[in-house]
């Protein structure tokens, strides 16, 4: 080492150094490489994605009986006929504009067109009927069920006809053939899991309109306006559905129930984070949403609400005849001066 | 201790008058030569899966082309689907008390070319069809439609719900086209009657909101600037365009624009630029930006061009993807994308690069400023191509009719 003419060795004095220098660059390389590599493999898909992951386990129509897809309806008369249905289901003032008196459509309820799981879909309601129903007593057909959400849910006193669509029109021909189309291959009937809008258990609390103001401020009036009667585009055409008030389902809708309305709630509001609510919010929101002034019950006729009340309520889970902060309910919103949107 | 290793050192090594420097060869280390290599294989593979797109984007067009050429049955068709369908409905019968229908209407049974003015000019303004009255706002097509495409559009809708024969060629709409600038849309049912002399019934009288001219103070804001901070219009364009990752901002909605600039000065939504402009700001002059901006009527300038699959993306938009709890775009942000003031802003024609750098920055955790963090959650279940598919659908839509004023202008003209 000392000899001038000896070279010495290249690098760093120490050959300790040196080694150590190298195992970090060898190192340092090697992360860049499976770096690298593994962006190409995520890339090309080779290795799932956390996302693509949580699609297969966070899905909520997974484990469903999946209806067919609007590509798959057939080419012919009866594909015409569903066509026309889906058209009524999902613009139901326009296509069906004789006997919508307020200013919903099927769709506001039933879910991404009548498919959702635990949004009253369509294919699992159709496997049920004919059956037999309390809220008329008698055997209702399919025809008789959508006759009743046209009176209710649709409130149709107030339309132009002034009631629901005559025994046999057309557009329950058109409905049940989109119906009966998207229960392709479901097994007839059987309760089909997803039937409904579910169930949401009674808390120990019970349910307060006053609790409910709150949740309901803090998480639907975003959508649905502060005074709950929803919210339109520049073009008047609602976007987001009313729910009280005179556009709204009227008292003999199922929706005006608590029981029914918290379990609408609960599995799917708000839109993209249904179970978002505690069952104690959602009862108490469904409570504050349907202890408000709505259109009235089409089946009062000459009578009182009381009568009604005991006629058609008895045991329902229901603010109608019932007097909140002072207010009978169930009196009913004005009748509009000319049916709704009826011509100039 | 400091002395000694340098005299050591001195005495190890003396000062050699014939020393050269030198560097003894050494191989390039094996990881260098990997990490080049492992580079230039994921750049290739890059290279090409943007291919594939693009060769898959091409194969997509040249069959909507083929649909536009008439080599399918039913040209227009698919275009009425993406474009008109949302509005009108698929069965032509419009929605009671908000869109006039089409079928039986008698200004689609005056034939092409008047649908085609309609179609290139839109509607701004009441118009009775059917003895209904509607509130008219239809959007202008001639900015995101070409003169072929509008023909075929504007024929089939005469051939499907108006029972006429005629069809409209490429150069006949071109010659329907105004000059630059002078296309503002029909002031209602009665301009239309008045300028294409047919009877088309008694259509109501337009009354015209006062325009409330610019005020000059939030002139000089919106293209000068305050002392040293920008002026809007240096990043948003003379018209509140935008441009790429800055956002288009004519016909947001006004309360929409006034949320977003709060939060900019509070901190809920993270943008320096913006932040430090809008400190500048007063309440008031928040109001009358946001007016400004949410009342003009501006052509699209957004293209799809981020390689998004726009099938994919008019699905998202239209129908959402239930099976991970994705509502449609338009379930909340209405159902022409023309936006829900306060909370939901107008999606159509906006950037594509603005709304996919939106998305990402919601499911990445960087804006967290939408209610009830809609957004948040629902980006994080959009992936990459489905962020660009989405963009890029929501960029090839007719921008919002915003406003009744005579504020129409196109791009390039300056103020």
């Amino acid at each position: 080492m000392t000899q001038p003419a000896e070279r010495p060795e290249a690098g760093p004095t120490d050959p300790a150094k040196g080694r150590i220098a190298r195992g970090w660059i060898h190192a340092a390389g090697a992360v860049v490489i499976i770096a690298a590599v593994g962006a190409l493999a995520y890339e090309s898909g080779l290795i799932p994605s956390p996302q693509a992951a949580r699609q297969g386990m966070g899905s909520t129509t997974a484990g469903y009986f999946q209806p067919p897809t609007d590509d798959q309806i057939p080419d012919d008369e009866f594909g015409a006929a569903v066509r026309r249905g889906q058209a009524i289901f999902m613009n139901t003032s326009t296509n069906a504009s004789e006997h919508v008196g307020n200013g919903l459509s099927c769709s506001n309820c039933h879910l991404d067109g009548g498919r959702q799981p635990y949004s009253a879909p369509m294919w699992a309601a159709w496997v049920q009927y004919p059956k037999y129903r309390s809220k008329n007593n008698q055997i209702n057909t399919m025809e008789d069920r959508v006759k009743g959400c046209f009176t209710y849910s649709m409130n149709a006193q107030h339309s132009v006809s002034g009631g629901p669509p005559p025994a046999g029109d057309d557009i329950y021909r058109d409905l049940q053939s989109y119906f009966y189309w998207l229960a392709t291959n479901a097994p007839t009937n059987r309760k089909m899991e997803g039937v409904g809008f579910g169930k949401v258990e009674k808390t120990e609390l019970g349910y307060s309109p006053e609790r409910g103001e709150q949740v309901f401020a803090a998480n639907c009036s975003v959508c649905h306006g502060a005074d709950g009667q929803g919210q339109k585009d520049i073009n008047e055409r609602y976007v987001f559905p009313p729910l009280w008030g005179p556009n709204s389902y009227n008292w003999g809708a199922g929706m005006a129930r608590i029981d029914t309305a918290a379990a609408f709630i609960k599995n799917n509001m708000p839109l993209s984070q249904p179970g978002k609510l505690t069952d104690q919010e959602v009862w108490d929101v469904a409570a504050f949403i349907d202890s408000h002034e709505r259109p009235k019950d089409p089946r009062q006729k000459g009578n009182t609400i009381e009568e009604t009340r005991k006629r058609y309520h008895d045991g329902d889970e229901i603010y109608y005849g019932r007097t909140v902060n002072g207010v009978l309910l169930g009196v009913g919103t004005p009748d509009p001066v000319h049916p709704v949107a009826s011509q100039e | 201790m400091s002395k000694d290793p340098k005299r050591m050192t001195n005495t190890r090594h003396r000062p050699d008058e014939n020393f050269e420097p030198y560097e003894p060869h050494r191989r390039i280390p094996w990881p260098l030569i990997a990490f080049a290599g492992a580079l230039g294989l994921w750049g290739a593979a890059t290279l090409l899966d943007s291919r594939q797109d693009v060769a898959a984007e091409q194969a997509e067009r040249l069959v909507a082309d083929n649909l536009k050429t008439g080599q399918n049955s039913e040209p227009g068709s698919t275009l009425f689907a993406a474009r008109c369908a949302t509005c009108h409905q698929p069965d032509g019968m419009g929605v009671r008390a908000a869109i006039p229908p089409l079928s039986g209407s008698p200004f689609v049974a005056q034939g092409p070319e008047l649908i085609a003015k309609i179609l290139l000019r839109g509607i701004d303004g009441p118009i009775r069809v059917n003895n209904h009255v509607f509130d008219g706002h239809m959007p202008s097509f001639a900015s995101t439609l070409t003169d072929s495409e509008i023909g075929e559009l504007a024929s089939h809708v005469a051939r499907h719900f108006g029972e006429s024969s005629q069809t409209l060629s490429a150069t006949e709409v071109a010659s329907l086209r105004g000059p630059a600038g002078e296309d503002s849309s029909f002031k209602g049912g009665a301009e239309i009657a008045a300028t294409s002399g047919f009877s088309l019934g008694d259509q109501p009288a337009f009354v015209s909101v006062s325009a409330g001219s610019l005020a000059p103070e939030i002139s000089s804001l919106v293209f000068s600037g305050r002392g040293e901070q920008w002026a809007c219009a240096s990043c948003h364009g003379d018209l509140g365009q935008g441009k790429e990752t800055t956002p288009r901002l004519a016909g947001l909605p006004a309360d929409y624009i006034v949320k977003q600039l709060d939060d900019f000065a509070q901190g809920r939504r993270l943008n320096e630029s913006m932040r430090m402009v809008v400190n500048t700001l007063s309440d008031s002059e928040k109001r009358k930006l946001a007016e400004y901006y949410a009342d003009l009527r501006v052509p699209s300038n957004a293209r799809p061009e981020l390689g998004g699959n726009l099938a994919r993306g008019e699905e998202l938009a239209l129908r959402g993807d239930w099976s991970r709890n994705v509502p449609s775009c338009f379930s909340c942000h209405g159902p022409s994308g023309f936006g829900v003031a306060p909370e939901f802003p107008a999606l159509a024609a906006q950037h594509a690069a603005y709304t996919t750098n939106q998305l990402s920055a919601w499911a990445g955790g960087h804006r967290k400023n939408s209610s009830l963090a809609l957004m948040e959650r629902i980006s994080s279940e959009l992936g990459d191509a489905d962020r660009r598919a989405v963009a890029d659908y929501l960029a090839s839509l007719p921008p919002v009719p915003a406003g009744t004023s005579e504020k129409t202008a196109s791009i390039g003209d300056q103020p």
